[in-house]
């Protein structure tokens, strides 16, 4: 998949519109200055879109074009395309392909001439959608002929790839929309280029794992040094190298598995170390254990249900619960965990996490935050703390976290899914991993907790304890999904 | 034989060779290394402290002894690390020379650490079964390019996964949390003559 940046010109500057309005346009400065300042590499296909010929009708920044293409980038432009003339003064100043909005949806017979003129390959084709209807002439009104319609009609055309923005996510924080790709790829073959919504690394390497995404258009996030281009390329080159992880929790008390809904009505669930060998055959890439009760009396059977799970698996074994020193994490180390989870202790002293960082290396050092409504609660999800969850895990990463459970106390043992919202909030400010956490319900939450969640890793517990899904179901349904698992 | 150090998780490591099939003896001794003809080097932590605890007793010059005497020997993580000739972890450190090559720090964009499962392409006869699998990797440095390479990875740029040079292996990986396929490369170690 081809990382296109994408610059939107007015009065020779590269600026930003909020909303479309001319009057709110942001600068960001010369189109040359912003190249450099992004590291933008030669030979770069770059998205550029002409606001001031898209309000007057006629190509305005042709010289701004001509600048880029003699730089070695290869320029798409856009902007109010309305006639062969208008095309043709675009090729002329060493555009590679002209976007074409409006008359793609609204003009057959143009755009059948355009290709008939320029060949199909130089035509791209710009869909808007809007809750699955295409919108034209600036999203003001919608366009005459259906999505399916259209794309039999580009298909026909020969046209190898069109541009698509799903409106509704364009500018929002809700990343780009993953459905409506996914809808298109059944429709039609045509490939798609990709745009709206993109805000973080992760977005881009969901996107590039879709088979009919060849391109991904990125303007906002570059400019607000949201998505380093550099990183984005290198993830993008291969987006299927790192397999993400499906980890079955278990839930102790008093040696025993339990489980409960929101943190209350407790129930047994079966013996951990059954739990734990079953779910390392069914394919689980880790295991996690919660001591729910960790209190001074019980910390030596905890200690004794990790020795006795961690010599019966050989998949990597992390532990968590009732974690208050140094010694605590140590002795679970020794117990034969090979990371522990620090979650209440860290709020109180967080220096913890900095001490563990050094003395185990970070990565031994799990930080697990429960948060409800966007705040960190402590005591098992019991009380609530008065730090942000974002803030508290960006803190914990700059102290030396190597990785961050985060769950959600609104959505634990309630099926309805993953906190999307909560997991993009984390994961888009953070360098390190987030494990999803609280509301696993159907096999579409894993899969969406990674794609647009941006979790490097997905974990459940009831539901596998009550084998509504296997750890096997999931991951073949994420492999179906695009998604690489071990 | 297994060699137990402070520096390393030999349970773990001696629990995963006793399910791969073997019959282990775990020692720190010198002499009794020098005799083994079959020898695993597991290690954890840094590569200086790991190297100076096999000084300190002896135990370099006994793995050499035993390697040049016949035995094979498999590294693992940090133990893999220690045959190369020179790590360039805090500072230069000199390592068993057992395998041409550098140990250097990932230069890639990817967060390090690397913590995680890595898909590995292998050839050889201590990957049979298991040429293209996924292993669980904590490093922060690796060595690449090795001309002893039989397995390749990549963390935002290839590295070195696992060597072997005649009798001497060594897997940048940790097989004993591998799950199936950390198992096949350890009964591949135990059987191969």
């Amino acid at each position: 998949m081809e990382v296109i940046p994408s610059l939107d010109l007015l009065a020779g500057r590269v600026v930003r519109l909020t909303h479309g309005e001319f009057s709110t346009a942001k600068v960001y400065g010369e189109p040359e200055a912003v190249l450099a300042a992004l590291d933008v590499p030669r030979g770069t296909r770059l998205h550029v879109v002409d606001l001031e010929a898209s309000r007057s009708g006629r190509p305005v920044e042709t010289r701004i074009v001509e600048r880029l293409a003699q730089r070695d980038l290869i320029v798409q432009v856009g902007g109010g395309i309305r006639s062969i003339d208008d095309a043709q003064r675009w090729f002329d100043c060493g555009a590679e392909r002209i976007v074409v909005g409006t008359i793609a949806a609204d003009s057959p017979a143009l755009l059948a001439s355009l290709v008939d003129t320029f060949g199909a390959k130089r035509i791209v084709p710009a869909v808007d959608i809007r809750n699955g209807v295409i919108r034209v002439a600036g999203w003001e009104r919608e366009a005459t002929a259906s999505i399916e319609d259209v794309f039999a009609r580009l298909e026909a055309l020969g046209i190898p790839e069109t541009l698509v923005t799903d409106i509704s996510h364009d500018g929002a924080l809700r990343g780009p929309s993953f459905r409506l790709y996914r809808e298109l790829a059944k429709l039609s073959s045509i490939r798609i280029i990709a745009s709206g919504g993109v805000s973080t690394i992760s977005d881009v390497v969901s996107l590039a794992r879709h088979r009919n995404i060849s391109g991904c258009v990125i303007g906002k996030a570059l400019l607000e040094r949201r998505i380093d281009l550099g990183d984005a390329l290198v993830r993008v080159a291969m987006p299927n190298a790192i397999p993400e992880r499906v980890i079955p929790c278990l839930d102790v008390r008093d040696g025993r598995v339990v489980k409960g809904v929101n943190f209350v009505n407790i129930r047994d669930a079966g013996d951990p170390v059954e739990c734990a060998r079953r779910y390392e055959e069914e394919g689980a890439d880790e295991i996690v254990i919660l001591d729910i009760s960790a209190t001074d009396a019980n910390r030596q059977t905890a200690l004794d249900t990790v020795r006795r799970v961690a010599d019966s698996l050989f998949i990597p074994l992390t532990v968590g619960g009732g974690i208050r020193t140094v010694e605590d994490f140590r002795a679970m180390l020794r117990a034969g965990a090979d990371r522990v989870a620090i979650n209440t202790a860290a709020l109180r002293n967080p220096q913890l996490i900095a001490d563990c960082a050094s003395e185990f290396g970070v990565q031994a050092v799990v930080l697990s935050c429960d948060a409800k409504d966007g705040r960190v609660m402590v005591r098992s999800g019991k009380e609530e703390g008065d730090i942000d969850a974002v803030e508290w895990c960006r803190r914990a990463e700059a102290l030396g976290a190597g990785e961050i459970l985060l769950t959600s106390v609104n959505r634990d043992g309630t099926g309805s899914g993953f906190d999307i919202k909560l997991l993009r909030a984390v994961t888009s400010v953070l360098k390190i991993g987030v494990i999803a956490s609280g509301g696993a319900g159907r096999l579409e939450d894993f899969r969406d907790a990674i794609e647009s969640g941006g979790a490097r890793a997905v974990l459940a517990a009831s539901l596998f304890h009550d084998r509504v899904l296997t750890v096997g179901d999931v991951k073949r349904y994420l492999a179906e999904e695009g998604i690489p698992v071990r | 034989m297994l060699i137990d150090s402070p520096v390393a998780n030999t349970a773990n490591i001696a629990r995963a060779l006793r399910a791969a099939g073997a019959e282990l003896q775990i020692t720190s001794d010198p002499e009794t290394i020098a005799r083994a003809d079959k020898l695993v080097l597991p290690g954890v932590g840094s590569f200086a402290a790991a190297m100076r605890w096999l000084i300190e007793h002896r135990i370099d010059a006994a793995i050499r002894d035993a390697v040049n005497g016949g035995a094979s020997l498999l590294g693992i993580c940090v133990g893999h690390q220690l045959l190369f000739d020179v790590s360039f972890e805090m500072g230069t450190t000199r390592g068993l020379g057992l395998i041409g090559g550098e140990v250097r720090k990932f230069e890639g964009r990817l967060p390090v650490p690397q913590i995680g499962w890595n898909r590995v392409a292998a050839r050889g006869p201590l990957f049979e079964g298991v040429e293209n699998s996924v292993f669980y990797f904590v490093n922060s440095y690796a060595a690449s390019n090795a001309s002893a390479e039989i397995a390749r990875a990549d963390y935002g740029g290839a590295f070195t996964a696992a060597v072997q040079n005649g009798r001497v292996f060594g897997v940048q990986f940790h097989p004993e949390k591998s799950s199936a396929a950390g198992l096949q490369v350890l009964r591949n170690f135990v059987a191969w003559k």
